[in-house]
């Protein structure tokens, strides 16, 4: 069932009326699922991925569950999306934003038989688990492959917003590509919109021009990508497999993988071992995985591949100090490595990144 | 090619939208309408322009759609304001939010299928001149139909008696109409014009500026659009400058900051906004506080029997 707000509003009567008896006599066994999505199913990103993760879940599970995708919903519809969603019987639902985050924290405790999942989220309740992909480790793999791509030295970064999840991507690509050419530079810039395909564009086309032929992205759509193929230089894709938006300039895509994570996570409510967990799921653990490399030399493309399963595997970590902060103070020294937490809360550039914070 | 001719090239890229969408609001409110929906008619061109194009293969088809679907949902505008003689600002709120949503419903087959944009056009032997050449020579169809667009909307206005008109309908439409000029039926036809400009300026957007369809694309362009107008105090070769204007801050904002210079970008962002107040201010006192704008703009109009 894939139903958009407005209907879930409009026909709430009716859905009590229906849907609700058909879900109730066979309650017992079957779960129902809510999916609590803030863009629309097409974005071809972020909640596209999610709601391939609801699809996956439902082809796992089959018969023991049935999902019911809300998409594009704004915060302040939030409170009135999910209390709708607790009555018509779900009793497992996934907010998948970290602007649900708080929304989420609050309507949990007034519905302690309901289990809440948000995503991106920092912590739990009893009945709220938090779940996250580390995709910096895919960052860190585009940084090795820009290094060898780029003859400019210079990678473009179309960014989104300076916040933390934002800045780390950017210190970590820069990181994987020191590993290959420690003269590598990078220039960012902030369009401050997840979704503007327009202005993701007019961005790389000035990164471009200023001499950037490798460029990174962090917005949800295939924009900058298709200015790398007009342009003739390479670029990665974001949240899905955008190879054929750009065949020749493609390098790879960080493709999110939520399904077996729902899946999984519905088997537990429905087996009733379900704990508010706080999962960071990763290449190892195949909460996203790296589109096929595309125009890169065998060479290149083995490299890539030792460098992913040696994160996969646990043996390379993108964060081992020494780390040093733009201004030079020392984070950590050789030696350590950054913590969970740490990762999560960078609001700095490493030092050898040569962009102002906006 | 330099720097500088990039820069002046992506300028122009990103002007011709507004410009096209500018000059039908402006042909619009000259007539004495205020439509607010050009937001919502350029997102419903960009979308049925894209569905157009993918469906039969042919970009021609996919532009002339955006155009026909910008007319249609004028048409339902024009019905409430010109039929109904409702509120034009309520209207034309009302239609920018009915295209936005709309052109979700039209495009949400289409979402992630890859298309090659429409690509540029040399003009022989001019494009060959040194420097000039590539920018003004080199360049999509959308951009001299814009430039033409420019010099025809002037001599429409200001040579012919059909501008003319126009004009007398958009400053008083009473006096007009007491002359026996059919108000309703030449608001009718701007209305028309304005909402296949800005349903050009849609198919601009989805068919050559980021060639795939996602909801929203249009990104505010179209109240852009509005606040031109104004900034061309309702004058055709000042809507081009204003477009032009507008687009250049965008793009010089993008590589400022790509370039590292220390200047907050939302500052930059907000400049044209800023110079349109200002423009605004500057006008009004150039005409000791009479009206900037043509005097009967936004008034409905209802015929007496």
């Amino acid at each position: 069932m894939n139903i958009t707000r407005r209907h879930l509003m409009a026909g709430a009567a009716g859905l009590a009326g229906t849907a609700l008896a058909g879900q109730q006599a066979g309650a017992q066994s079957r779960l129902s699922v809510g999916v609590v999505l803030i863009g629309p199913v097409g974005d071809f990103g972020w909640s596209h991925m999610h709601d391939q993760g609801r699809r996956r879940m439902t082809e796992v599970l089959g018969d023991r569950v049935n999902a019911t995708t809300v998409e594009s919903v704004a915060p302040p519809d939030f409170d009135r999306v999910v209390t709708q969603l607790v009555r018509t019987g779900h009793r497992l639902i996934f907010t998948t934003s970290f602007s649900y985050f708080a929304p989420t924290q609050r309507l949990a405790p007034q519905h302690p038989g309901v289990f809440f999942e948000n995503a991106t989220g920092p912590t739990t309740l009893p009945n709220m688990a938090i779940y996250n992909a580390r995709f910096y480790e895919g960052r860190y793999i585009q940084g090795v492959i820009a290094a060898r791509k780029s003859r400019s030295k210079t990678i473009g970064y179309v960014a989104t917003f300076p916040v933390p999840e934002v800045i780390s991507a950017i210190n970590t690509v820069m990181r994987g590509a020191w590993s290959v050419d420690p003269s590598m530079k990078v220039r960012v810039v902030w369009v401050n919109a997840w979704s503007n395909p327009a202005r993701e564009a007019d961005a790389a086309r000035a990164l471009i021009d200023q001499g950037c032929d490798v460029l990174c992205s962090h917005t949800d759509g295939p924009a900058p990508l298709q200015l790398a193929e007009q342009r003739g230089i390479f670029g990665f894709g974001q949240a899905s497999d955008m190879t054929r938006f750009a065949p020749r300039a493609h390098l790879t895509s960080s493709v999110n993988n939520w399904g077996d994570y729902y899946a999984e996570r519905a088997k537990a409510v429905l087996d009733g071992t379900w704990r508010p967990t706080d999962t960071w799921g990763g290449l190892g653990s195949g909460m996203f995985r790296m589109a096929p490399f595309t125009n890169m030399t065998p060479e290149e493309v083995s490299e890539a591949t030792r460098i992913r399963d040696a994160i996969a595997a646990g043996t390379l970590h993108p964060f081992d100090g020494p780390i040093t902060r733009q201004d030079g103070t020392v984070v950590i020294p050789a030696g350590r490595r950054l913590t969970d937490n740490e990762i999560r809360a960078q609001n700095y550039f490493y030092q050898g990144i040569d962009v102002a914070m906006p | 090619m330099t720097l500088f001719e990039a820069i002046i090239l992506t300028i122009i890229t990103a002007s011709t939208p507004l410009l096209i969408a500018a000059l039908g609001e402006l042909v619009v409110e000259r007539a004495g309408v205020l439509n607010l929906g050009v937001e919502g008619m350029m997102i419903i061109g960009a979308a049925a322009g894209i569905a157009a194009a993918i469906t039969t293969g042919s970009s021609t088809l996919g532009v002339l759609v955006a155009v026909l679907a910008g007319m249609a949902l004028s048409l339902v505008f024009a019905a409430l304001v010109l039929g109904l003689a409702a509120n034009q600002v309520a209207a034309g709120l009302a239609l920018a939010i009915l295209g936005l949503g709309l052109s979700g419903v039209i495009g949400a087959p289409f979402v992630g299928v890859q298309r090659a944009g429409i690509g540029k056009i040399e003009i022989p032997l001019l494009s060959d001149i040194p420097f000039l050449g590539p920018l003004l020579f080199r360049q999509d169809p959308f951009v001299y139909a814009s430039v033409a667009l420019v010099i025809g909307v002037w001599w429409f206005l200001t040579k012919s008696r059909a501008g003319l008109v126009l004009r007398a309908v958009g400053e008083n439409h009473a006096a007009a109409h007491a002359l026996g000029y059919p108000v309703r039926r030449i608001r009718l036809l701007a209305i028309l014009f304005g909402g296949g400009c800005a349903g050009l300026a849609g198919a601009y957007m989805s068919l050559v500026y980021t060639p795939f369809w996602t909801s929203g694309m249009t990104g505010g362009r179209g109240w852009i659009a509005l606040a031109i107008v104004v900034f061309a105090s309702w004058l055709p070769f000042r809507a081009m400058v204003g477009a032009y204007l507008f687009g250049a801050l965008t793009i010089l904002q993008l590589h400022a900051q790509s370039a590292g210079v220390p200047l907050p970008s939302q500052f930059l962002a907000a400049l044209p906004y800023l110079i349109t107040i200002l423009v605004l201010v500057l006008i009004m006192r150039a005409r000791r506080g009479g009206a900037a704008g043509p005097a009967s703009l936004g008034v409905p109009f209802v015929p007496d029997r």
